[in-house]
């Protein structure tokens, strides 16, 4: 009996084994076929090795389909709810500066103070939930949940990381003490007070989740 | 590029209506059209596997290991209510594409 299985994993030794297992059992069933239709061993191997069609196609055909298959699952798990929280998440800021709601400061007027508008924090974690059941609904798991649900923070954090060393390269006229006490306040202000409220209605929906999945 | 997708389209309808019938394995897929094709429509490893792979991650065929009675173990698909679903309005459209084509092309068998 030929070995279909080490023919294949030959062939294409970059697939995994379910596929060639798949291959090999479909290899095997055409060679059944046509040995019992009366050909030769040898004439029955080279005939079912010509319904692979091409080594070289069937593998870019199957890397193709695996590769629109991970991409569509980036997007559906991941790119798609980082997207609505970012979008709801500063949409709803601005709303509310628009429509004229002050911020809370500690320090009116210096840039090391905070500067925190609690309606849109209060409003965050119903956004961080929401991306997080997008997420989720996906079938995605773990601390990627968090990062899309939490991306609105993550996006500002971003922007904080990359203004900091900046500031200090081309701004020589602000002393380096109260550049990192402003850097410091802006990124309690806009990052972890925000994060946390995020985190809490991703942490929230996680457990309804739970309890929903056992009940 | 259109003749890509004409094949791509005319192959999965050819599969969601032989799994209309009942689960089946890769091999039996394609030797299955085969037969109800007269040989017409022939899918060697490199069309039909890329392909099912496709429909399976749509959500149109679900895929699962099934021991046969000789013992052998084969991946069985079988269409899922979304591929029931999508199986009359592919239909119907490649209905609408032969009359279409009979009128233009006056081919009486398209």
């Amino acid at each position: 009996m030929h070995d279909w299985h080490a023919y294949v994993r030959e062939q294409s030794p970059e697939l995994d084994d379910r596929v060639v297992q798949e291959l090999a059992g479909h290899l095997e069933d055409v060679y059944s076929d046509l040995r019992a239709s009366g050909l030769t061993q040898a004439e029955a191997i080279r005939r079912a090795e010509r319904r692979v069609g091409g080594w070289l196609e069937l593998r870019r055909g199957i890397q193709a389909a695996r590769q629109e298959e991970a991409m569509q699952e980036r997007v559906k798990q991941f790119w798609l709810p980082s997207l609505v929280t970012l979008v709801l998440g500063w949409g709803i800021l601005t709303i509310l500066i628009c429509a004229g709601v002050q911020p809370f400061m500690t320090r009116p007027g210096r840039a090391d103070g905070l500067y925190v508008y609690w309606p849109w924090v209060l409003a965050l974690p119903f956004v961080g939930a929401l991306g997080a059941y997008l997420s989720r609904r996906a079938e995605m798991r773990g601390w990627k949940v968090y990062v899309a649900g939490a991306f609105p923070v993550v996006a500002i954090a971003v922007v904080f990381l990359l203004i900091l060393p900046w500031s200090f390269i081309a701004d020589h006229q602000v002393v380096p003490a109260l550049k990192l006490s402003g850097f410091a306040a802006g990124m309690v202000s806009w990052v972890l007070l925000p994060g946390i409220a995020l985190c809490l209605g991703i942490a929230l929906q996680g457990m309804r989740r739970f309890h929903s999945t056992n009940v | 590029m259109i003749r890509t997708e004409l094949k791509r389209g005319t192959a999965e309808l050819a599969i969601l209506s032989v799994l209309e019938c009942g689960p089946l394995h890769g091999y039996e897929i394609g030797r299955r059209i085969e037969e109800q094709s007269d040989g017409a429509l022939h899918f060697t490893l490199a069309a039909l596997y890329p392909l099912l792979y496709r429909m399976e991650h749509r959500g149109w065929l679900k895929a699962e290991w099934e021991t046969g009675t000789n013992g052998k173990r084969r991946r069985c698909y079988q269409l899922t209510a979304k591929g029931k679903k999508g199986l009359a309005p592919l239909r119907a459209e490649w209905a609408d594409l032969f009359r279409a084509l009979r009128r233009v092309a006056k081919v009486s068998h398209a």
